[in-house]
């Protein structure tokens, strides 16, 4: 076989495992109570927190609650689920198999995906129905679904390759990241009231760009515009994929 | 016949432990090679390097002529691992579990369902294929484990400690399994604590101790190599009345071990002691039930190679 040929069948064979891998992972951990508590409750009630008591009306308040709704159940997949099958010895089933390290991480991650686009689809349904929420731009809606449920899920699947096996220390961690990125995001402060450090920071959090393509969907503004925000979370994709290899890498035993 | 396993100045060093220190061995394809060694001499440390795990810190691994670091995904491809702890879905049925670890390997799904069916009925899971694991006794999990492992149809088989702890059923199972296993040209890698498993099972046996390979050879050629654990094994009507510093006064006598209702006697005579034996009864007025010699068996030799103490002398009365 010559090596181009090689190459596509090693590719083909690894994205086949990693849908293996994602359908594994749907059957055994959805329903699982830390998923369950991080990845629905956690944000619901966060959001409730600071949404509850403001004046503003319930729409307006729908992009942010989907937005951090996607970045807390994508995330939360990959540390519930990978400290503990190190735990219970199954990821060594993953690690043994004639797969790539990245088919096992991007497997991880479409569960994490999956996860995080049933619950947030649920939600913009949800508003739909209730509150009578309109879609101004449906393209952005399902970018601003996508892009940030797969660039959040591989966040969480970064910081799983650290080799711990108690889905704890990898919460810890993660919520270290992505509880400053809702203030600094526009979630529910807007990016142009916020002081210029604010307005800096905004620039390096993923979640300000998913949460301007899901505005830019439900009221059609946007800061940034649908197409940089797309290709900003795609770069943040991919930098979390290789720093995660890398994490990988670096701290196999 | 060429090399399924190429071992060559493997080394592993954790922070302050030295786990495997500039190992050499070679495991021809077909053979069934164990490796034997006392917890924590590197057995666990050496397969895993082996299976891709674990990442050496020098030297090489090869497998099928394939560096398991450098073409990890080919050599992998060769493997079925049965790894210490039976590392099984719980939360998945059996039959979910064997269809898993096929698409891991890349297996068509009319394939995988078929060898999935060959194997649960072969290891007697089949009628309990669509129950969850969390449910399975250890020895259906274990045997699971080794369904999932053969699923591929692997060329070389890794089995840590396949038996250990299971019931006489899954035991005989595994056993014949292994055995058929290498009748149809697999290599199989096995590491037990069970010495007469592996004096059975073996074409060649390596023992590990401290990182370090203390012997490698047929399990009869090891056992030539300590005449003086050749011992005579004797039973006595009245045991209650047996004294061991009487049986040590026996001439040629080296050492009395109690093994059960036995005695065993170490010698570089058994002759002399089978002699010594009779009289030592007729004397005491008691009467042999059973007398034999026996050969070192590789327990002794894992014992005088790693200089670990298997059962203590004990008195008698």
């Amino acid at each position: 076989m010559n090596g181009g040929k090689l190459s596509m069948v090693r590719l083909k064979n690894d994205l086949n495992a990693s849908w293996a891998i994602a359908k594994k992972d749907v059957k055994i951990y959805y329903l699982t109570p830390p998923t369950l508590m991080f990845g629905i409750l956690f944000p619901l009630f966060m959001f409730l927190a600071f949404a509850v008591g403001r004046n503003a009306p319930v729409t307006t308040l729908i992009p942010g609650l989907v937005s951090i709704t996607l970045l807390f159940s994508t995330s939360s997949i990959g540390p519930a689920v990978i400290p503990t099958e190190r735990r219970v010895k199954t990821y060594d089933r993953l690690l043994s198999a004639p797969i790539s390290s990245y088919s096992i991480m991007v497997g991880k991650t479409l569960s994490g995906f999956l996860f995080g686009l049933g619950i947030g689809g649920i939600m913009v349904i949800v508003s739909l129905l209730l509150f009578g929420t309109q879609i101004i731009n449906a393209p952005s809606l399902i970018l601003g679904l996508v892009l940030p449920a797969f660039c959040f899920a591989m966040l969480g699947i970064m910081l799983a390759m650290f080799p711990r096996e108690n889905p704890g220390d990898i919460m810890l961690m993660l919520n270290f990241i992505r509880l400053p990125l809702i203030f600094v995001s526009g979630i529910f402060i807007s990016i142009e009231s916020m002081p210029y450090f604010g307005q800096v920071a905004a620039i390096f959090s993923p979640l300000t760009y998913a949460n301007d393509l899901v505005r830019f969907a439900f009221e059609g503004k946007s800061i940034y515009g649908p197409v940089l925000d797309s290709f900003v979370l795609i770069f943040f994709t991919g930098a979390f994929l290789a720093v995660g290899r890398k994490i990988e890498s670096r701290f196999q035993v | 016949m060429g090399s399924a396993i190429e071992v060559i100045n493997l080394t592993k060093q954790y922070t302050n432990v030295l786990a495997v220190d500039r190992i050499n061995f070679e495991v021809e394809e077909g053979e069934v090679f164990g490796f034997l060694g006392p917890n924590g001499a590197g057995k666990t440390t050496t397969i895993r390097i082996l299976t891709g795990l674990t990442k050496p810190s020098g030297g090489e691994a090869r497998i099928f002529g394939h560096d398991i670091h450098r073409e990890a995904i080919t050599a992998k491809s060769y493997m079925g691992i049965v790894p210490e702890e039976s590392n099984v879905y719980h939360d998945l049925s059996a039959w979910d579990n064997m269809m898993f670890t096929g698409e891991l390997y890349h297996i068509s799904r009319a394939e995988r369902e078929r060898r999935a069916i060959e194997l649960l009925e072969m290891f007697g899971l089949y009628d309990r294929r669509d129950e969850k694991v969390r449910g399975f006794s250890k020895g259906m999990k274990r045997r699971l484990t080794i369904s999932m492992a053969l699923i591929s149809n692997p060329r070389l088989l890794f089995l840590d400690e396949p038996t250990a702890g299971l019931d006489v059923q899954s035991t005989l199972i595994i056993k014949s399994v292994i055995r058929e296993q290498n009748k149809r040209g697999v290599t199989v890698f096995l590491t037990t604590h069970n010495i007469e498993e592996a004096n059975v099972t073996c074409d060649r046996v390596a023992i590990i101790n401290r990182g370090r390979i203390a012997a490698i050879d047929r399990p009869e050629n090891l056992k030539r190599t300590i005449q003086s654990a050749q011992s005579v094994g004797v039973a006595f009507d009245k045991m209650q009345l047996v004294v061991v510093k009487d049986l040590e006064g026996i001439p040629s006598v080296n050492e009395v071990r109690k093994e059960g209702d036995k005695y065993r006697l170490y010698t570089e005579d058994p002759p002399m002691v089978l002699a010594g034996t009779w009289d030592y009864a007729r004397v005491h007025n008691l009467r042999i039930i059973s007398l034999n010699t026996m050969g070192p068996s590789l327990e002794d030799v894992f014992v005088r190679l790693t200089g670990i103490a298997v059962m203590p002398k004990e008195g008698g009365t």
